[in-house]
């Protein structure tokens, strides 16, 4: 048994503070996301090209995808037992890693190439349903009661 | 009379039938998340553009007109996919002070948007004439950012309050699966 005490978990307020800078930094992150992927299926800000999008978005982006990761990873250690464990916990993170990287590089791309209206519908399409999954396996994080059995890892 | 009305609700058969199951909430909320994600961007967009920090290049006017519908649905889907859950357990949340917290955050939003729709949110043309936007309209919109940051921290503080179980007269379904795993995904995870 270890005797170390994350400094997290010595107030009850941490945790939901931390989970509400999490929401804000998911906002960004994943909104401006979608800004661009709405763009990419020709709807929302349409005077725009979807280059420009991503120029001017990709730094909101970035900013709220580390304050996003650095606050899941503050969250995650306060009980890492809790979510290694947690199949739901494990698919989030799964798609977690090919929504980073289809949208640093098929929907980078994609945008950057300015296709013709509607000509980057599929990679938009399917990038949002990638940060879908993403949500969808954090709100599953807290319904799952039955967990890994620890000595089968 | 309000707690009357929350535990006739959630008697009704559509909410005895969706508390059923115990994958109907999750997934509602799921959907109700996945909308925040999806349009959230747009508020921030909007927002930000109009206090001048961000996206100045870009007309307000076009802003505006370009996102309105967009937002205008994904609010009806998510006040839908609210009352879903809110009908699910209405008497638990009846007790919920996070949950009234957030109710009158969604007022005082609605306030702001009938108070400066005539002049900033219907007037994006003439805020693009002046050289930054009045201050007038960026009170609206700080007001509206520290509004929807507000709904979504009392939203997620709903959670955290214990429900007086002696009180209540339903719940949903606790625990997707008691024992062995037996949701889809387990077996993705199974061994042995």
């Amino acid at each position: 048994m270890l005797l170390i005490e994350n400094p997290l978990n010595s107030s009850e307020l941490v945790f939901p503070v931390l989970e509400c800078f999490h929401i804000v930094g998911f906002a960004f992150s994943v909104g401006t996301v979608a800004i661009v992927n709405f763009r990419l299926m020709g709807l929302g800000l349409t005077n725009e090209t979807p280059a420009q999008l991503w120029k001017d978005t990709q730094w909101w982006t970035l900013g709220g995808l580390i304050l996003m990761i650095f606050t899941g990873l503050l969250l995650f250690s306060s009980d890492p037992d809790n979510y290694y464990l947690n199949y739901a916990f494990l698919l989030k993170m799964l798609f977690l890693v090919l929504a980073i990287v289809y949208n640093y590089t098929a929907v980078r791309k994609t945008a950057a190439s300015n296709p013709p209206p509607g000509g980057g519908k599929t990679v938009g399409i399917i990038a949002m349903t990638l940060w879908a999954c993403v949500v969808f396996g954090g709100i599953f994080i807290g319904f799952l009661t039955s967990t890994l059995d620890i000595n089968h890892i | 009379m309000l707690l009357t009305f929350t535990q006739w609700l959630q008697a009704t058969g559509l909410f005895s039938y969706l508390r059923g199951s115990s994958y109907t909430y999750p997934v509602v909320l799921a959907l109700h998340m996945v909308m925040f994600a999806f349009f959230g961007g747009l508020i921030l967009l909007t927002d930000l553009r109009i206090l001048g920090i961000a996206w100045t290049r870009y007309p307000i006017q076009e802003i505006l007109e370009k996102t309105r519908t967009f937002k205008k649905h994904g609010l009806i889907l998510m006040l839908i996919l609210g009352f879903l859950l809110f009908g699910c357990k209405a008497e638990e949340y009846y007790y919920n002070a996070f949950f009234k917290m957030k109710l009158a955050l969604l007022i005082l939003l609605g306030i702001n948007y009938l108070i400066f729709r005539g002049s900033v949110y219907n007037k994006g043309a003439e805020l693009d004439r002046m050289p930054t936007a009045p201050g007038y309209a960026k009170l609206a919109a700080a007001l509206s950012l520290f509004l929807w940051i507000a709904i979504a921290c009392s939203g997620r503080g709903i959670g955290y309050i214990e429900p007086p179980l002696e009180k209540l007269h339903a719940s949903v379904v606790p625990g997707l699966s008691t024992g062995q795993p037996s949701t889809p995904v387990a077996f993705l995870f199974r061994r042995g």
